[in-house]
């Protein structure tokens, strides 16, 4: 037989196929990877968003990054630093880095205490009272560094790797390499996400297929009871209509399929045929994945929907888990505000008591209620800003961008509990033990979720990329 | 890759730049990190290596047998070895050498790595980068990246290179380093196909009786005929007129368009259309979008800071312009290059260097010489990218890994962009201004004078309204304040707000300032002032006493001090000073939160957001100065130091301006005027004839745009990771003629419209055949079906439905010259809702038009001249959805009933409309039964009949039809 023909009837069998299959929550027709693989793609016909087998056992299936914008302060929350209180109004006793943001005063004390909290003693500041109940479940990672020192540089590089070029967000990698468990709604969502500081490229898919791409559900100028995904209802008309329209549509394109086109193309046609349905489907889908009525009073008091303070940023964390439970993959929660966020360049104490009143309570509630459902063994739990503070002062009572050294901490899927991973210097400015570059970061969450950073490529004009880009090394202390 | 509709990516964000190297998918990148790679990992540079590391005669002295005293063998075997090993070894020994460096031996630290010697015996921090990189002390040479050695650790080495560094270990065999991966010698680039001349290649005699209109469908013809493939018949003539009116104007043809070009049957009738077309103004607004997906337009920066590039749009309608008027193709580079610069130079011609500063750029980037220098190089990338067709940009940090382009050639062009001015001297706190050319007359400045300063009044009055509400606010609880500390001993400490609430309510309280309260008190436990409230915390009525008297004696003792010094400010009694102050701190017990929503009741907020609302639409409709974006020339720069690992932190030798050496045709090098950038230079050298690429990039192009696949398929890498063309000679036999018609973009357009190939059906009688030779469809035995993009989905929308808005031209973006976006806030104030065509919508950086996004409009910070194409559910939703689609809908089916008594005849103005043709009877009988029942649904919703019923019915339909395939596709 010769190739030609050999092709010939893979696409036979694969029209076929095509015919009996269903499309994918942002997935691209069929025809988009046969047109893709047409001479060497065998049995590929099933849905790019299927979920896939890792690269080795997974110990998180799913994840959930709580994003505090603006950069909360690591020394004034889970990285205390005795000597600041010592060397208070001082001046720093060592360089500061050769390009800072903004003109660096003396050392300044954090407002805050720090207690030592659970079996492990490990310090959390006043500031995280709820939080810090769960400490035994967190593993603090103190010595991030390397991102940009200013926000949209450092909000890509956080979320894609990259602050110079439009790269994939972690997301959309992490759906690349493990596709979902529910194709009825997306694969990655994140909830009023910021538009400012490289907006949709923090959740974009850039080269990768577009099903990999996030779905932001509002944004981060919209209350979160509000917040839902664009185009998602139709205004006009009921559902019992959109049904008998949807069919027509359906008779009307099987019409045209007749015509003779080429497999390549009907499949394509066949392709956007089968993504009505799914629209459909979404249409109830998601606003069901979004209904909060549906939990009980206690778990609203629980992640503090029932006060005013935490509700919003509350409902955001329920409605995670919610789609967590549902099988998306990477759920991403943004922590924002109308004004500066977690930038505090002034008035630190007033700002940073407000944000994490705003979210203490619903971050514990998560955690609690992802033990409670026995979810936390499998969802890696991941929190952070897009750098941290300076130790030294902006102004008389603020703290400037800090790139050089700050803290994330990562709790369940795998992570080992009660532990504080790294260190920065004694005052807190730059990461020196342990140190954990954004990419080393990037290169343990896949490890978690099952994927090797170094496999997961993508190959693109002749190179193949990755989130990770050439560095990038997985904490291995931190694994559990 | 497929040339018909999907593609499985996302149209690109970028496209490759190397960035820091190449990847290498070995376990060894796993160790190299960060900013380290900036320094050490100096790659394969052929040009640098040759005078790199010069290990100079005393050092190289030092390159021999040593006679180690026992001493010295003792201090290095017991300090140094197992601190190397442990510290070092794990990137620097055995095939792992990051940077070109390895420790294994002290021969090979002298020799060193790709930035040098690492060891200079004897000497210190200043001449060992070993010294230098573990004492921390520059940013970008930290080692081990890690973990910082100790104190104790970093003496020993200092120690151990102050003795000589005595070292017993052999030297490992100093050539063996791993060849580094380079791309094509300049002698095989020259070979390669697109870096050669155009040929001149003879019409294929190819022969299909009445078939070979032109030449072109001789070449087309001909490989059809070596493949034993027979070309689909001609298209019937409601497809043709729908495919070509689409592809030049963007719409579909109206009902009378396509009733008449059927009922013509003569033979100039196309050929007339084609005319037409090819005459209307909307003709540029179609095809000049192509151009601008090239250019990477847009109406803001967007990279991480989004602000408006409110002048953006003259450059959008200069290459609007320009397409209507046929400017010669090589004209049209210059300009976009040099158009400053030209002798006549113009207000037209200096909006055109537009195209050199519309990039993304990080304008926040604290350091100034990165900004310059990563600016220089996006508009290196989208240079070589938009005009040949090459990713020059992986030449900044190596030479290219692939092509035949170095290192050297890069820095030679960012030479001539280094002098080159992007950005103004002017900026706004950490933002950098872009150059403006300005346009501006004194009048001009003057009425803008008096707009600034309406709207700084504006904004004025909103933060003064703030202030004086902040302060009513601060005052209440100023005249309260002993109730806020009596409240707070009833309070837990990390009560919630609702609790907090029901306390403060019935005290006429402010909840959060009291909620702040309680938590100030919990962290002022060891404060003086609030000793007495912790004796007193279980006594709140015996509290409020204490304080109340406290404050009632404060105020006596400040109106008595007063009264002889109304000045006075400070009370010498201690304790009431204390209590002055604390009251009076706006950071201590009685703290406002800085948040207009939870400082202010609501209609106080509302009247705020009034005034911060209106202060923000006068200044998002105010005028702005003049001017357009562009470049001009800054300090010439003759030469320019090659940029280590394309670190402006690490130079290397200096090279003069130059062109890519492979695309030269002439030995001689360019000589440059000294008193200028050389970018005249440099537009002249691209767009003239003897240039390999210019020609063929834009002709592949153009194909592309007409066919949906060009002959290219990689329209931006014509090298050797690029596509090679499909057909070759087609493709020189048109860039030639391209040239010698004087690059008439409308020429070109003319010649491929009225071959036979384009004029050719989408279904082919033998399709089942054909595809199992030609899967593809490359060879083009059909017309490739392929989606209407973007524009043409929301423009034919909007024209079917006689809703459109056709004005040419003007400012759009509805921001004024840089105000931001987004700034820390994420409201959305960009409005989709205008009616004026698609390509005058707003173009915004990370936030693109949802129609836009979902229908794969390409990504604006990369030229893309070849749009992909994908099928996603979101854009399903928006066709069900969207008001758009729905209000048109609704528009459209309330013409068809005006003007329509029988549904037969709706129906059939309907799809004349739509589709340019008749319903066949079985689809006329199921929209008409879908009529029906829907009346029926929509009667039994609302009872009776009633037109809004029939409307309803109607516009269903008619939005079921936008939404199917024959709609959305070219046929």
């Amino acid at each position: 037989m010769t190739k030609q023909n050999e092709n010939h009837l893979d696409l036979q069998t694969r029209r076929q196929a095509l015919k009996n299959s269903a499309v994918g929550f942002g997935q691209l027709a069929f025809a988009a990877m046969l047109g893709n693989q047409t001479l060497n793609a065998r049995d590929q016909v099933q849905s790019p968003l299927a979920a896939k087998p890792a690269h080795f056992p997974a110990r998180a299936k799913r994840i959930v990054f709580l994003f505090m914008k603006g950069g909360p302060s690591h020394v004034d929350t889970f990285d205390p630093k005795p000597l600041l209180d010592r060397d208070h109004g001082k001046p720093l006793p060592f360089a500061l880095p050769r390009v800072v943001f903004a003109a660096q005063g003396n050392l300044l004390k954090s407002p805050w205490r720090f207690r030592q909290h659970g079996e492990s003693g490990l310090p959390v500041s006043e500031l995280f009272p709820h939080v810090a109940k769960h400490v035994d479940d967190l593993c603090i990672l103190r010595s991030l560094h390397g991102t940009n020192p200013a926000h949209g540089g450092a909000l890509l590089k956080l979320h894609t790797g990259s602050d110079q070029f439009v790269r994939p967000s972690m997301g959309a990698w992490v759906v690349y390499g493990l596709g979902t468990e529910n194709e009825n709604l997306p694969a990655f969502v994140t909830i009023c996400p910021t538009l400012a500081h490289g907006g949709v490229n923090n959740w974009g898919s850039a080269f990768l297929p577009a099903y990999c791409q996030g779905t932001p559900i509002g944004n981060a100028s919209q209350p979160s009871s509000k917040a839902q995904v664009k185009d998602i209802y139709n205004q006009r008309f009921g559902t019992a209509l959109q049904r008998r329209q949807i069919d027509l549509i359906g008779q009307l394109n099987r019409e045209q399929l007749s015509l003779q086109t080429s497999a390549v193309e009907s499949a394509a046609l066949l392709g956007r045929l089968e993504s009505y349905e799914l629209a459909f489907r979404m249409q109830a889908s998601m606003p069901e994945a979004q209904d909060l009525s549906q939990e009980s009073e206690l778990t609203h008091e629980l992640y503090g929907v029932d006060d005013p303070i935490t509700a919003n940023f509350g409902r955001q964390c329920l409605m995670a888990r919610r789609f967590l439970e549902r099988g998306v993959r990477f759920v991403q929660v943004t922590h924002s505000d109308s004004e500066v966020q977690w930038d505090q360049h002034s008035d630190l104490y007033h700002g940073h008591a407000k944000n994490s009143a705003e979210v203490d309570k619903p971050i514990a509630g998560l955690l609690a209620d992802l033990k409670a459902r026995g979810m936390l063994e499998d969802t890696l739990v991941l929190w952070g800003g897009e750098f941290g503070r300076t130790p030294t002062a902006q102004g008389s009572n603020g703290r400037d961008h800090n790139p050089h050294g700050f803290t994330m901490w990562m709790a369940g899927g795998g992570v080992k509990g009660g532990m504080a991973h790294g260190a920065t210097d004694e005052y807190g400015y730059y990461a020196t033990e342990d140190k954990m570059h954004v990419n080393d970061l990037h290169a343990t969450l896949l490890h978690l979720l099952g994927l090797d950073h170094e496999r997961l490529t993508f190959q693109y004009a002749g190179r193949d990329f990755r989130l990770t880009d050439v560095a990038g090394q997985v904490a291995k202390p931190i694994l559990a | 890759m497929t040339g018909f509709i999907n593609w499985p990516h996302k149209p690109f964000a970028f496209v490759c730049r190397c960035f820091q190297r190449p990847f290498v998918s070995s376990s060894a990148q796993r160790r190299l990190s960060h900013s380290l790679i900036l320094l050490l990992l100096l790659g394969p540079i052929h040009s640098v290596c040759a005078q790199k590391a010069p290990v100079s005669n005393s050092n190289a002295s030092e390159i021999s047998d040593q006679k180690l005293s026992d001493e010295d063998l003792q201090f290095f075997e017991k300090h140094v070895r197992p601190l190397l090993v442990d510290h070092c070894y794990e990137c620097h020994s055995g095939n792992e050498r990051s940077g070109g460096l390895s420790v294994e031996s002290r021969e090979q630290m002298i020799v060193g790595g790709d930035t040098g010697s690492a060891l200079v015996v004897g000497q210190g921090n200043e001449g060992s980068l070993i010294l230098q990189a573990v004492s921390y002390a520059h940013e970008h040479l930290r080692m081990p990246p890690k973990n910082r050695l100790t104190q104790q650790q970093v003496e020993i080495l200092h120690q151990w290179v102050q003795r000589g560094a005595p070292d017993p270990r052999k030297a490992m065999e100093l050539g063996n380093r791993p060849a580094p991966q380079t791309g094509m010698s300049l002698e095989d680039g020259k070979r390669f196909w697109s870096f050669q001349p155009l040929k001149l290649h003879t019409v294929p005699s190819a022969h299909l009786s009445g078939w070979v209109q032109s030449p072109i469908d001789a070449f087309i013809l001909e490989k059809l005929k070596q493949q034993q493939l027979l070309p689909a018949p001609t298209a019937d003539r409601p497809s043709l007129i729908r495919r070509v009116t689409l592809n030049l104007i963007g719409v579909p043809p109206t009902a009378e368009e396509v009733e008449q070009f059927v009922a013509d049957q003569s033979p100039q009738s196309y050929s007339a259309l084609v005319e037409r077309l090819l005459a209307s103004p909307q003709y540029g607004v179609r095809w000049g979008r192509h151009w601008l997906d090239v250019a990477r337009y847009a109406d803001s920066n967007g990279l991480d800071e989004n602000l408006a590039y409110g002048n953006a749009w003259r450059y959008r309608d200069y290459v609007i312009q320009a397409f209507n008027s046929d400017k010669p193709f090589n004209r049209f580079i210059v300009e976009q290059v040099a158009g400053d610069l030209l002798p006549e130079a113009n207000q037209e011609t200096r909006t055109a260097t537009g195209f050199l500063s519309l990039g993304a750029k990080v304008l926040a980037e604290p350091d100034m010489e990165k900004l310059v220098m990563d600016t220089i190089d996006e508009q290196i990338d989208s240079f070589g990218k938009s005009f040949l067709g090459l990713s020059l940009g992986c030449a900044r940090c190596h030479d290219h890994k692939f092509d035949p382009i170095t290192q050297r050639d890069y820095y030679a062009l960012a030479a001539i962009f280094r002098g080159t001015r992007t950005f103004a001297d002017e900026r706004f706190g950490a933002i950098k201004y872009w150059h403006e050319h300005s346009f501006s007359s004194d009048t001009e400045r003057e009425q803008l004078k008096s707009v600034d300063g309406e709207i700084a009044k504006a904004k004025q009055a909103a933060a003064g309204f703030k202030a004086e509400a902040v302060k009513k606010v601060r005052d209440s609880a100023r005249e309260h304040a002993a109730d806020y500390l009596m409240a707070a001993a009833s309070l837990p400490v990390g009560a919630s707000l609702t609790q907090v609430a029901t306390i403060a309510k019935p005290l006429n309280l402010h909840p959060r300032i009291l909620f702040h309260c309680r938590t100030h008190i919990d962290n002022q436990r060891e404060a003086e002032f609030y000793q007495p409230w912790y004796r007193l915390q279980s006594q709140p009525e015996e509290l409020g006493r204490y304080y109340r008297e406290l404050f009632g004696r404060l105020d006596e003792a400040l109106s008595l001090a007063q009264k002889s010094d109304p000045k006075v400010e400070t009370l010498p009694d201690s304790a009431l000073e204390l209590a002055r102050k604390e009251r009076l701190d706006p950071a201590a017990f009685l703290a406002i939160p800085p948040q207009p929503e939870h400082a202010f009741d609501e209609t106080t907020l509302a009247a705020y957001y009034q005034l911060m609302e209106k202060a923000r639409l006068l200044e998002s409709a105010a005028q702005d100065a003049s001017g357009a974006m562009g470049v001009v020339d800054g300090t010439p720069t003759p030469e320019f130091r090659i940029h280590i690992r394309g670190s402006h932190l690490s130079l290397g030798e200096p090279v003069a301006r130059a062109f890519p050496a492979v695309l030269r045709s002439s030995p001689v090098d360019p000589i440059f005027p000294e008193a200028g950038s050389g970018r005249m230079e440099l537009a002249e050298w691209l767009a003239g004839t003897t240039n390999p690429l210019t020609a063929r990039v834009i002709v592949n192009r153009v194909w592309g745009w007409h066919f949906g696949r060009p002959l290219v398929g990689t329209t931006e890498n014509f090298g050797v990771l690029g596509e090679t063309p499909s057909h070759p000679e087609l493709l020189d036999w048109l860039a030639r003629n391209f040239i010698q018609a004087g690059w008439s973009i409308k020429h070109l357009n003319r010649l491929i419209l009225n071959s036979t190939v384009y004029q050719m059906s989408s279904a082919h009688p033998n399709s089942e055949s054909a595809e199992s030779i030609d899967p593809e469809n490359r060879l083009l035995w059909k017309f490739p079906i392929h989606r209407m993009d973007a524009e043409q989905i929301r423009d034919s929308v909007l024209a079917t439905s006689e809703r459109m808005d056709w004005q040419i031209d003007g400012k759009s973006v509805p921001l004024r010259n840089r105000q931001f976006v987004f700034d820390h806030t994420s409201i959305d104030h960009t409005r989709y809702t205008s009616l004026r065509r698609a390509a005058y919508l707003p173009v915004i950086r990370n936030n693109l038009y949802t129609l836009f996004e979902q229908f794969d409009f390409p990504d604006p910070t990369m030229p893309t001249g070849h749009r992909h194409q994908t099928t996603v559910a979101p854009q399903s939703l928006l066709l069900m959805n969207n008001e758009l689609v729905i209000d048109s809908a609704g528009q459209l089916a309330q013409l068809l009933i005006s003007q329509h008594g029988q549904p037969t005849e709706r129906l059939s103005e309907l799809y004349l409309r739509l589709l340019a043709r008749f319903p066949s009877d079985a689809e006329q009988e199921k929209c008409l039964r879908f009529i029906d029942e829907s009346v029926s649904v929509g009667l039994l919703d609302s009872g009776r009949i009633s037109p809004e019923v029939e409307l309803q019915s109607w516009t269903l339909l008619v939005q079921a039809l936008i939404a199917t395939n024959d709609f959305l596709y070219v046929r």
